[in-house]
């Protein structure tokens, strides 16, 4: 009996009960008991019966019970009593394990529900404790406190990663129009240098006309001043054939004057007949001799006249030569004045040009800088094995900058500038922060709260110098074209 | 059940700390129902069980409601709404109710526990002329597809405007 459940030993003793009763009523027959004893004895027989089998029902509502205990204690809230019959000695027992059933199960499915919209970022839908009661109740009001909280993280985990997401984009945007802004600076500055190249050729070479005009200056004078040396000399000139042309006159009068005599002689040597005929012909030959002297001086005047001519000829052209020189010397002096200010303008356009190219060369290297900071930023999404990551590794002194400053013309035109010597620091700190917070982000930084804040304050530093570096630059160009 | 209660203006109201559970199969039909639900709905336990559960349904609710409802939990979704009853004396009884659908350890579907808790009253007011509004325009539209159409239609017009899911906007109330 021992092994038996207690349902079965009831149903054993009910059967035991009507096998003693069937056993008394056999053992009795022909025995002839009252009827008053049998009626005591059958209803003593019923209510055992009776007893039993309401003992046996009980114990079939706690079974039941007990199997819902069983399944709750699996974890299987699901089950209920049902049909609980009004009244009954377990009907108390039953609600009272349906309410704790619902209790809990109540509770669970809030708590998953809650969890649930919570994990989506959804804060709206806490976990609603009405109803519940006791330990119920307090814990879904502990556990509301994390649902909110919760909710709250994830809203902002979606939120951060939705601009996280769009900041990627963009800084990987922003890198390609800053390659494209470096490209165009970089052409700019070129084209600039052949402008100055240019413009310095120029402005040489005005200084060259400048001497080259000075000169024709100084020779035209010269001539101007040879002109009118030579006028002076043909006037004398013709001066000197006028009194040629008087001492002619005198040598044909005295010629006419001799004639004479002698045609007076001839005639005096002919009335002395053979005696004077020696004197006839010395005679004759002082006429012939006059003749000749007259013709000789006729040819001189001659001559001397057209020397004359020749020499107002000359008169008259060297005059034109001498206006010639003058309006010559006029218009050379009026190009002059504008070589001069060409010489000017060309020298200050220079200027001009220099001032261009150092600013376009200084936006050249701001904009490096920046694509350099755009690369560390994105190693943060692309992780430290990303060509950005490598894009980094250059120091202050291998890149554009850094090769201007310490050998380039940075440093033969700016060194003399106060402003120089405070570019290295801003510009080693932009490097070395950018290059430090990378080397973090190859260590486990997403799980670290302190390499994450050391990351931040390296970027942080690495704005500040780039900033510096903005303005140190700027001060630079400043500098030099107000002093030159 | 074959006559339905005549509704009367009788309310009655939930007990602040309680709340009816109840279970259905898939069918809606009722498997388990709490002393709460007992009481509220008028209905012997016997009664219950066996029944379907829109024994309960109340002439003042539009059918888009339950649509929605049924809808979401064969989806296997939670849904919660603000639901007018009616008792087996003809009166209501207002619940702010909750549906869970229930998986067996295989992951199946096999019925639905629900969770009753009484409503705010200013929730109640709202939702009581959303609902005659909803109701109006089913109404009008006539039976069937149309008027379901005509009420989802106004239903969605309102959750655009407070730009909000319609879990949003139930659980702000």
């Amino acid at each position: 009996m021992k092994n038996l459940s207690l349902g079965s030993r009831v149903r054993y003793l009910v059967g035991a009960c009507l096998a003693l009763f069937l056993l008394f009523g056999a053992m009795q027959v022909g025995h002839g008991l009252p009827t008053s004893q049998w009626a005591i004895l059958t209803i003593l027989f019923l209510l055992l019966g009776l007893t039993l089998y309401t003992v046996h029902r009980i114990l079939k509502a706690i079974s039941r019970l007990t199997d819902s205990l069983l399944s709750a204690a699996r974890g299987d809230l699901d089950q209920r009593i049902t049909g609980i019959r009004r009244g009954g000695a377990t009907e108390e027992l039953a609600w009272a394990l349906n309410d704790l059933l619902d209790q809990q199960e109540a509770y669970f499915r809030e708590v998953f529900s809650a969890f649930d919209h919570a994990t989506r970022g959804q804060t709206f839908r806490l976990a609603m404790d009405q109803g519940l009661h006791g330990a119920f109740k307090d814990a879904m009001i502990r556990v509301n406190v994390s649902v909110e909280s919760l909710g709250q993280v994830q809203q902002m985990a979606l939120k951060e990663k939705l601009i996280s997401r769009i900041t990627d984009l963009n800084s990987g945007n922003l890198i390609k129009n800053l390659r494209s802004i470096q490209q165009y600076l970089m052409n700019m500055t070129q084209e600039l240098t052949i402008v100055g190249q240019i413009s310095s050729e120029t402005a040489k070479d005005a200084d060259g006309s400048r001497s080259t005009i000075e000169n024709l200056v100084a020779d035209l004078n010269q001539v101007a001043a040879m002109v009118a040396k030579t006028n002076a000399q043909i006037s004398l000139l013709h001066e000197k054939g006028e009194e040629i042309n008087q001492i002619v006159q005198v040598i044909t009068d005295v010629a006419d004057r001799t004639n004479l005599l002698a045609l007076n002689a001839a005639i005096e040597a002919a009335h002395a007949g053979d005696v004077g005929k020696g004197f006839a012909v010395v005679a004759e030959e002082v006429r012939t001799l006059s003749e000749n002297t007259k013709d000789a001086a006729a040819s001189i005047a001659t001559t001397i006249e057209s020397f004359g001519q020749a020499t107002s000829r000359m008169l008259e052209d060297s005059e034109q030569v001498k206006d010639l020189a003058e309006g010559s010397r006029n218009a050379v002096t009026e190009f002059r004045s504008q070589i001069l200010k060409f010489a000017d303008s060309a020298k200050a356009s220079l200027g001009q040009v220099h001032k261009a190219q150092d600013l376009s060369f200084a936006s050249l290297v701001k904009v490096d800088h920046f694509l350099f900071k755009q690369n560390g930023y994105r190693v943060l999404h692309q992780g430290s094995g990303s060509p950005e990551a490598q894009a980094i590794q250059t120091d202050h002194r291998g890149c554009r900058l850094g090769n201007w400053y310490y050998e380039g013309q940075g440093a033969e035109n700016y060194s003399h500038v106060p402003s120089y010597h405070q570019l290295e620091a801003p510009h080693a700190g932009v490097h070395r922060n950018i290059q430090e917070a990378v080397n973090l982000l190859s260590h486990s930084w997403e799980r670290n709260a302190e390499t994450q804040a050391q990351i931040y304050s390296h970027f942080e530093a690495a704005e500040r110098a780039s900033e510096e570096v903005v303005q140190v630059l700027d001060r630079m160009v400043e500098e030099r074209h107000r002093t030159a | 059940m074959s006559t339905r209660p005549q509704p009367t203006q009788q309310e009655k109201v939930m007990g602040d700390d309680d709340f009816i559970v109840s279970k259905t199969d898939l069918k809606g039909i009722i498997t388990y129902g709490n002393r709460i639900f007992i009481q509220m709905s008028g209905y012997s336990e016997s009664e219950l069980l066996g029944a379907p559960h829109n024994i309960l349904r109340h002439p003042d609710m539009p059918r888009v409601v339950f649509k929605l409802l049924w809808d979401t939990i064969q989806a296997r979704r939670e849904i919660c709404a603000y639901v007018k009853n009616l008792a087996k004396d003809g009166s209501f009884y207002w619940v702010w109710a909750n549906i869970t659908p229930s998986l067996d350890r295989a992951g199946d579907l096999v019925g639905y526990f629900s969770v009753r808790r009484k409503p705010r009253p200013e929730a109640i007011q709202v939702v009581s002329g959303l609902y005659r509004t909803l109701l109006e325009a089913e109404r009008k539209a006539g039976d069937g597809q149309a008027g379901m159409q005509a009420s989802l239609a106004i239903l969605n017009q309102v959750l655009e405007q407070k730009d909000m899911s319609y879990e949003e906007f139930v659980f702000g109330l």
